[in-house]
């Protein structure tokens, strides 16, 4: 066996979640710890359980205040999210055995690739938008874009088989050798899970913090 | 003054003092305002949003100087906030330090550091774009953090520092109105409440132990009378145990314009109101017609100064007055303000403070004829006069006011048809005076108290 194989699918995979779960925790400790600041809330906000959940789950869901406020960026947005959220779903019901999860790939893979290409663009020829990007900002969508373009390309998004790869990893025998093509959709993948933590790309976890703790307030 | 930012000037030569080098001072201040226990107060919302923004622009579209401006790009949200961003980035960030290209990171001159000194100016805070950002990054906090560290270097503007805060502390007042000076002045507001109503109201001040104390804008009495006299018929209709109160007794004036630029004037300030309010051993603090007051007092207070030190309940007087006319303990006649009335949205008093209703109610109890303002409520649009905007004139500032918030504004009052403004904040009513003479509106404001006061039935 190659050592591309070798590394990609036997020993990244590991590095890869260990970051990604040891960053984010590190993070979300690191918020928590945090002093607890003056009140700063804005009114009005949910109060209940129940009611942020809903706010929370609509706005993950629909991107509510880029529908409302910023409407011409919120279809692309929208497609990229769903076509990221698909991804997720497709690699936990893939894990669970469900065969249809293959249809979830390739539509997820599908809408993140038109969704970041389509907000490249955006960010290019909106005068507004091209003069608040930074180089990082199209970084980020190219790395999407790329992400989706090699796991479609590469047919790993619509491989069932596929599982058994993902299945092996969690009993440390990594069954390997994988095809040529899936080596550079995972290796993406696993630069992915690394970059996040460190980057605005973790903003899933942030926005319990600025919504939370800060938007919502809590008046004792 | 030269330019280092736009057409305007908030900050004196005296104060900005562009010539001199600041760039390494001012990197030390940030330092510690990014040490969780230097600057525990806004540590989380300051470090959350310079770290989070995803640049989609949302924030833009809702920005009122953005928008009448005709989107000029340096009165971008994220432009604003990007200045200090790319400092943070570039000395407080590994990724700036090994990248800055990548993500934007930049050195700090000393022109950058005016054009920001300036540029923190050009907002009021409203924090508008922050109700409505995705990720609910606040613009808002990164001002006025970055006025923050300004003042930290001494760079804060004369009328909500020296003429502000540092007068406040000295006279009890920012308007520097001696004892003697203030007695003669209210027994002034009595005549002239005998002479339009054929009564006399007494306005106690200093009374210990009295169940309400009064604490108006200091700036109200000269400015906006109306607003005080109204308040003292409410007081006065509703039978209540009350009292203003003079320099004699310690500050009296509820400003803080530390809440616009500085957490360390905040604090001296809002300790000066507790003392002030302990030494006289009133029951309940009442906070006159002025928002940033309302969101000192009554929240940013709470985790700043222990309950068992503030043995006193803090209400606005807008919410007695809601109180006392669905009580029936003030009885008012709509049909005594006939003509149409509207109503703006104080930032602090709305978004910041939540106070939508009770206004609401009491005009709709009051004024025969309400009318909304749109848009309203958590998406108003800010005057322009906040944060101090309202008493910063120098640099052609007033033109800068006028054209961008002032612009916006003048075209919602117009649409409502109404002939008053109804305001229940200072800063709000500086800015609304300016307003309507400048674009000649038809139309005059009044303070939510003076109408109360103009509707009672005795």
């Amino acid at each position: 066996m190659n050592f591309g194989q070798y590394f990609i699918g036997g020993i990244m995979p590991y590095v890869a979640v260990v970051f990604l779960i040891f960053g984010l925790v590190y993070k979300i400790i690191y918020w928590f710890r945090a002093p607890m600041h003056l009140h700063w809330e804005m009114f009005p906000y949910p109060h209940t359980l129940m009611e942020q959940l809903n706010e929370l789950v609509t706005e993950v869901l629909t991107l509510r205040s880029l529908y409302t406020y910023n409407r011409k960026l919120w279809f692309p947005s929208w497609v990229m999210h769903w076509g990221i959220y698909l991804v997720v779903f497709w690699l936990v019901l893939l894990l669970l055995g469900a065969p249809f999860a293959v249809y979830l790939g390739q539509a997820g893979g599908a809408l993140a690739l038109a969704g970041s290409l389509l907000l490249i663009l955006f960010r290019l020829f909106d005068a507004g938008l091209r003069k608040i990007s930074a180089p990082v900002e199209y970084f980020n969508l190219l790395f999407v874009f790329l992400l989706a373009l090699s796991g479609l390309a590469g047919g790993v998004l619509s491989d069932f088989g596929i599982r058994n790869y993902f299945l092996s990893l969690f009993t440390f025998q990594p069954q390997l050798p994988l095809p040529g093509s899936y080596l550079t959709p995972l290796l993406l993948f696993e630069l992915f899970l690394i970059y996040i933590p460190f980057t605005r790309m973790a903003h899933f976890a942030a926005k319990f913090f600025t919504y939370h703790k800060v938007k919502w307030g809590e008046l004792e | 003054m030269r330019k280092v930012f736009d057409d305007y000037r908030v900050l004196s030569d005296e104060t900005l003092r562009p010539d001199e080098p600041r760039v390494e001072k001012f990197l030390q201040a940030m330092k510690k305002s990014l040490q969780q226990k230097d600057n525990w107060t806004f540590w989380l919302p300051y470090t959350l949003s310079l770290d989070t923004c995803m640049k989609c622009g949302t924030c833009a579209e809702v920005c009122p100087v953005y928008i009448a401006s005709g989107r000029k790009e340096i009165y971008h949200p994220v432009y604003r906030s990007d200045m200090l961003r790319k400092i943070y980035k570039r000395y407080f960030t590994l990724p700036g330090r090994l990248f800055p290209w990548l993500v934007g990171a930049e050195d700090l001159t000393e022109d950058k550091l005016n054009a920001m000194a300036e540029n923190i100016y050009r907002c009021t805070i409203c924090r508008r774009c922050a109700y409505v950002c995705p990720v609910a990054i606040d613009n808002g906090v990164i001002a006025r953090e970055a006025r923050k560290l300004f003042d930290a270097i001494d760079i804060a503007p004369d009328e909500i520092k020296k003429n502000g805060t540092q007068k406040q502390i000295q006279f009890g007042n920012a308007t520097g109105t001696p004892a003697k000076a203030f007695f003669d002045m209210v027994e002034f507001l009595e005549d002239e409440i005998e002479e339009t109503r054929g009564y006399r109201v007494k306005m106690p001040i200093d009374k210990a132990g009295a169940e309400y104390l009064l604490m108006h804008n200091a700036g109200d009495y000269l400015a906006f009378a109306e607003t005080v006299m109204g308040a003292a018929e409410v007081m006065n209709a509703a039978g209540v145990d009350w009292t203003l109160n003079s320099p004699e007794t310690g500050v009296n004036d509820v400003v803080n314009y530390g809440v616009f630029f500085s957490d360390v004037e905040f604090a001296k300030i809002i300790k000066a109101h507790v003392e002030t309010a302990k030494k006289l051993g009133i029951k309940v603090f009442v906070v006159g017609e002025c928002g940033h007051a309302f969101e000192a007092l009554k929240y940013l207070i709470l985790r700043f100064i222990p309950p068992e030190d503030r043995p006193f309940e803090v209400k606005s007087i807008l919410e007695l007055e809601d109180e006392w006319i669905r009580e029936g303990r003030i009885k008012v006649d709509p049909t005594k303000n006939p003509e149409p009335v509207t109503y703006h949205d104080s930032c602090k008093l709305g978004r910041l403070g939540g106070m939508y209703e009770e206004p609401r109610r009491i005009l709709k109890a009051c004024c025969a004829d309400f009318r909304e303002m749109t848009p309203n409520r958590e998406m108003s649009i800010c005057c322009g006069g906040g944060s101090g905007f309202a008493i910063m004139e120098k640099g052609d500032f007033y033109k800068f006011r006028m054209e961008t918030y002032g612009k916006l504004k003048a075209e919602q009052v117009k649409a409502t048809g109404a002939s008053v403004v109804a305001l229940a904040c200072s800063n709000c009513k500086g800015q609304f005076r300016e307003i309507i003479n400048h674009y000649k509106l038809p139309v005059r404001f009044a303070g939510i108290s003076e109408l109360v006061a103009n509707a009672l039935v005795r």
